[in-house]
């Protein structure tokens, strides 16, 4: 019990701020208990290192000041930009890359040859009737396939 | 006040700056209520609590850890009972001691621990510089303290322990 009072009088407050009866009692105790002395000692230690972190001043380079008032300049400069120009330098690369793609794309679809779809060379092979009647052909057409030669046969028949 | 915080000067530096940018752009949200130092010292708290919060956290810290002028210092002074004045190169050496310990700390307990301890700041200051409760300015300190206490024991014990086992 007496231990743990020497301790939470240690973690209360700051070793430099205990009274000069408590730094009594500590001490008086601490000649008597070897875990109360341990603590006592690395709480001394503690505090010495504490004070010489903080006393320890850094002295600000010749060129701080300038370069405050660089960055302050800086940070105005771009506030003072409109959003939509500060939106455009920050996707500028994005929207020309994706012109630059989709004008390539529409030159490739107005010169680049034709290649005829499978489905358009082989309807004319096949007659509306014979698809119709043929249903027990082994030749298996696909859907399209039928859908073309339907309609050919139609147009054909409106030329007609 | 970055100087509190940081001990290498570029850290200083940048925390200072970030300090005045945002004390420049944050002019019109000051209220004239308080002092204008105690809402510069509340931007600079919370600034450099930021710039502690980033750095890398380590957990625990052992002998191995220590550099040879660390371990002296340690060696010099654990035996001694009163507080002898320091040298200049002692000092900066307690001093890289101090924030190798203090990097075992979670940021809010750094800053309540060398506000208070360190600069012997009340806990009604901290609280007022940093908009946290009294209470937890308190607990703050007090977890710090321990936590800072203990590591330090640990150190001690270790360094006790392999004394004993070079002279068996």
């Amino acid at each position: 019990m007496k231990n743990k009072h020497i301790i939470e009088i240690l973690e209360n407050s700051p070793l430099p701020a205990l009274s000069d009866s408590d730094l009594a009692t500590i001490t008086s105790h601490a000649k008597e208990c070897e875990s109360c002395e341990r603590a006592y000692q690395a709480a001394r230690l503690s505090a010495i290192i504490l004070s010489e972190r903080v006393s320890v001043p850094v002295e600000p380079s010749p060129f701080f000041q300038t370069r405050v008032l660089a960055a302050w300049r800086e940070k105005q400069s771009i506030e003072n930009v409109p959003a939509w120009s500060r939106l455009w330098k920050s996707t500028r690369a994005l929207v020309s890359s994706m012109a630059l793609t989709t004008a390539a794309l529409g030159v490739l679809s107005f010169f680049a040859p034709g290649v005829p779809s499978a489905g358009e060379d082989t309807a004319s092979a096949y007659s509306a009737e014979a698809v119709l009647m043929d249903q027990q052909s082994d030749d298996q057409m696909s859907y399209e396939q039928v859908l073309s030669t339907i309609y050919n046969d139609e147009n054909d028949d409106d030329v007609r | 006040m970055a100087n509190r915080f940081f001990r290498q000067r570029a850290l200083v530096e940048e925390a200072a700056q970030e300090v005045f940018l945002k004390a420049f752009t944050q002019l019109d949200s000051y209220e004239g209520r308080g002092s204008m130092e105690g809402w510069l010292t509340r931007i600079a708290t919370n600034t450099c609590l930021n710039m502690v919060r980033s750095a890398k956290r380590r957990p625990e810290l052992a002998v191995a850890d220590l550099t040879d002028d660390e371990n002296h210092w340690l060696d010099t002074n654990a035996g001694h009972t009163g507080d002898e004045p320091q040298s200049v190169e002692d000092k900066v050496v307690a001093s890289d001691l101090a924030d190798r310990l203090l990097g075992t700390l979670p940021a809010e307990d750094q800053v309540a621990l060398l506000m208070i301890d360190g600069e012997n700041a009340s806990v009604k200051e901290v609280a007022e510089a940093t908009g946290w409760s009294e209470s937890k300015v308190k607990v703050r300190a007090f977890r710090a303290r321990r936590k800072l206490r203990e590591t330090m024991e640990k150190l001690l014990g270790s360094k006790a322990g392999r004394r004993e086992g070079k002279l068996a």
